[in-house]
């Protein structure tokens, strides 16, 4: 039930950001605005059946919780995790907040106490109409001292179009241990806007990796604020494009107060006509003494008509720190190709294998156990199909 | 095994194989010198295939068929195998899986199963004692942070996997201490067999004398300028190369 007034949607809609905000300046929302004005224009509805997930996270050793369609499914009776429906949300600071936050059925706070036995699972799955819209909101606390782990999986189906916006807030006590990642496996034409806000306790650690194997247009935004010293901050990031795909990864890191770390390594897989963006911000505030600070970003262009804007940015206003980044974009190693052609692998061989091998550093840093089947699984199938697919990857 | 007839190639614009011609038969050892510069390693790339060196001229047969009509991954999995100058490094990538693959794909050319993976890791730590390796460089990157000598060693060690009919060492004695050599040449000389053959470029006649080669030639400047047996690697040892080229522009 939407009880927002429909023209109040629109006027939400029509504030989207543009490509004139430097943010999203190489990202264009207009594929988002279309299909949210059409399915609004169709009176807002959404499927109400359930999806079938058991083939998507039945082998996955978690306690799922499934968010389908937009609307919270099941809600399962976990230990050591307290859950609570929230029906009121803070109205947000941008549109797409503002979005979420009118057309949410309910949200969902989750609060991490101890250590649960097994890692928290969130399915955003939805299942596209034509054209269909759909909103997530999680809040996930960890008490103080606690130590757990969530693993987030989004999924799409269906050959309609689709535009999903969902928001993951990490609130992270002070000592506590969260350990995260993220998967998108969306059809290759769907829409996704995701926001993930994490603040860090004192002496707290957070550890995540994420990956971007699917979507047309993928914005993920990353905001991590650090607030209380002690904190440890390491994340990573693989992202698999191909013909017609646009993926954009946007970071940002507040260092607040020191001694804190923060790293983060992204890496992108590029075949095909296809565009993704890496824009990592670390921002160091005054007195944030004790900072570290390392941002990497490496992108693997496996064709002319694939495009990267990597972008790092640092903004330092204290003295006591310890800043780095490097980007960088490359084509495959001819030298090492031709090595292994004269081991007997042909060239598709010796470009996966070398493909793999980029990704793999990623691979094996995944926080979740019950994660690295599903993920490696799914990633060498997606790095596959894009060796695979049309062209010139040797050319 | 190869034949090599008037072969001209270049590189990056410049000629540097100027007419050379090489007969290598089965049960052959056969030891390429020369001095810096003049074409040794190109002549190995051209045979293994790469693509930036330009064959201009002339004709290579390997075990009667054009080499030129193979792609280099179809010349290894013939039984040609180049043993680099420069091994690459590949991160990432792991070595026992290199070594499997590349047997797995002469085998599958040869027309036989995959390797069982118990036999596989049997045999290849049975060579790599043989070659004092530790078991440890299966799990690493390929020549990933290997020392100079480690990746010599590591080049045999796939030699020794693959079982090639004609395998080209390009300097695999360089870098090496005493007892990483002796065991290079004891991994070599286990190969030798009437049914393959063995090119070692070196500039050293201490490999010589651990590995006893049918032949001995002399590259300069982009030809074979004389051929001997083995006394003539001592012969240069003694007198350098300045006497041959004298005698190749007299
Ligand atoms: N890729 C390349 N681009 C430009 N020049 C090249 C290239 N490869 C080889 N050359 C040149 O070709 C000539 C022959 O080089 P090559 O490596 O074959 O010599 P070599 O006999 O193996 O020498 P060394 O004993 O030092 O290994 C050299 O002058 C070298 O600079
Ligand atoms: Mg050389």
């Amino acid at each position: 039930m939407i009880t927002t007034p429909i023209d109040a949607l629109r006027d939400i809609v029509g504030r989207f950001p543009t490509t004139r905000d430097e943010d999203w300046k190489y990202t264009d929302l207009a594929r988002a605005r279309d299909i949210s004005s059409r399915w609004l224009d169709e009176g807002g509805t959404r499927p109400s059946e359930t999806p079938d997930i058991a083939d998507l996270v039945g082998d996955i050793d978690a306690d799922w919780f499934v968010i389908a369609n937009g609307r919270l499914a099941d809600i399962p009776i976990v230990d050591g995790v307290s859950v609570e429906k929230i029906n009121e949300l803070p109205a947000g600071d941008n549109a797409l907040a503002e979005f979420n936050a009118a057309l949410l059925d309910s949200g969902l706070r989750l609060r991490i106490e101890g250590r649960p036995g097994k890692p928290v699972g969130l399915l955003f799955i939805d299942e596209a109409g034509s054209p269909s819209v759909s909103q997530g909101f999680v809040e996930v606390a960890f008490e103080p001292g606690s130590r757990g782990e969530v693993f987030e999986y989004h999924a799409s189906r269906g050959t309609g179009e689709h535009y999903s916006n969902t928001i993951l807030c990490i609130d992270i006590g002070d000592d506590a241990v969260a350990h995260h990642v993220r998967l998108q496996d969306r059809a290759l034409d769907h829409v996704q806007t995701h926001r993930t806000t994490v603040s860090v306790g004192r002496d707290a650690h957070f550890e995540s990796a994420s990956f971007d194997l699917g979507g047309g247009l993928v914005r993920n935004d990353v905001a991590i604020d650090i607030a209380q010293p002690g904190a440890t901050v390491n994340f990573a990031g693989l992202y698999l494009a191909g013909d017609g795909q646009h993926v954009d990864n946007h970071t940002r890191v507040d260092h607040r107060v020191g001694p804190a770390t923060s790293r983060q390594e992204y890496r992108g897989i590029l075949n095909g006509k296809c565009r993704c963006v890496w824009n990592g911000k670390a921002i160091v505030h005054e007195g944030a003494d004790g900072t570290d600070a390392d941002q990497a970003n490496h992108n693997l262009l496996l064709s002319a008509h694939a495009e990267i804007d990597a972008k790092p940015e640092l903004e330092i206003y204290t003295d006591d720190v310890k800043c780095s980044h490097g980007t960088t974009v490359g084509q495959l190693d001819e030298t090492a190709l031709f090595y292994l052609r004269t081991r007997g692998l042909d060239p598709q061989r010796a470009t996966e294998v070398l493909t793999h091998a980029f990704a793999a550093g990623l691979v094996s840093r995944i926080p979740v156990e019950a994660a690295q089947e599903p993920v490696s699984r799914l990633m060498e199938r997606r790095l596959g199909e894009l060796i695979r697919s049309e062209e010139d990857y040797t050319a | 095994m190869l034949e090599i007839k008037n072969l001209k190639a270049r590189v990056a614009g410049n000629d540097i194989l100027h007419g050379l011609s090489l007969a290598v038969n089965a049960g052959e050892v056969h030891a390429i010198m020369g001095p810096n510069g003049s074409g040794k390693s190109t002549l190995a790339q051209v045979i293994a295939g790469h693509e930036d060196y330009e064959v201009t001229h002339g004709s290579v047969t390997f075990k009667g068929q054009n080499l030129f009509d193979l792609e280099p991954e179809e010349r290894a999995r013939e039984g040609l195998f180049l043993g680099f100058q420069y091994p690459v490094e590949i991160p990432g990538v792991n070595n026992a899986y290199l070594l499997k693959t590349a047997l797995n794909a002469r085998r599958a050319h040869q027309g036989l199963d995959e390797i069982d993976a118990f036999e596989f890791l049997k045999t290849a730590r049975e060579k790599m004692a043989a070659l004092g390796m530790d078991p440890k460089f299966l799990n690493r990157g390929v020549n990933e942070g290997f020392s100079g000598g480690e990746k010599k060693r590591n080049e045999i060690l796939q030699m020794a996997m693959l079982e090639p009919e004609l395998a080209i060492l390009d300097e695999t004695d360089s870098g090496l201490d005493i007892d990483a050599l002796k065991a290079v040449a004891q991994g070599v000389n286990a190969l030798r067999s009437p049914d393959r053959a063995i090119v070692l470029v070196t500039h050293y006649q201490r490999l010589l004398d651990y590995i006893e080669p049918d032949f001995v030639h002399v590259l300069s400047e982009g030809r074979i300028a004389r051929s001997g047996d083995k006394t003539l690697a001592h012969e240069l040892e003694e007198k350098g190369y300045d006497w041959i080229r004298e005698a190749a522009n007299a």
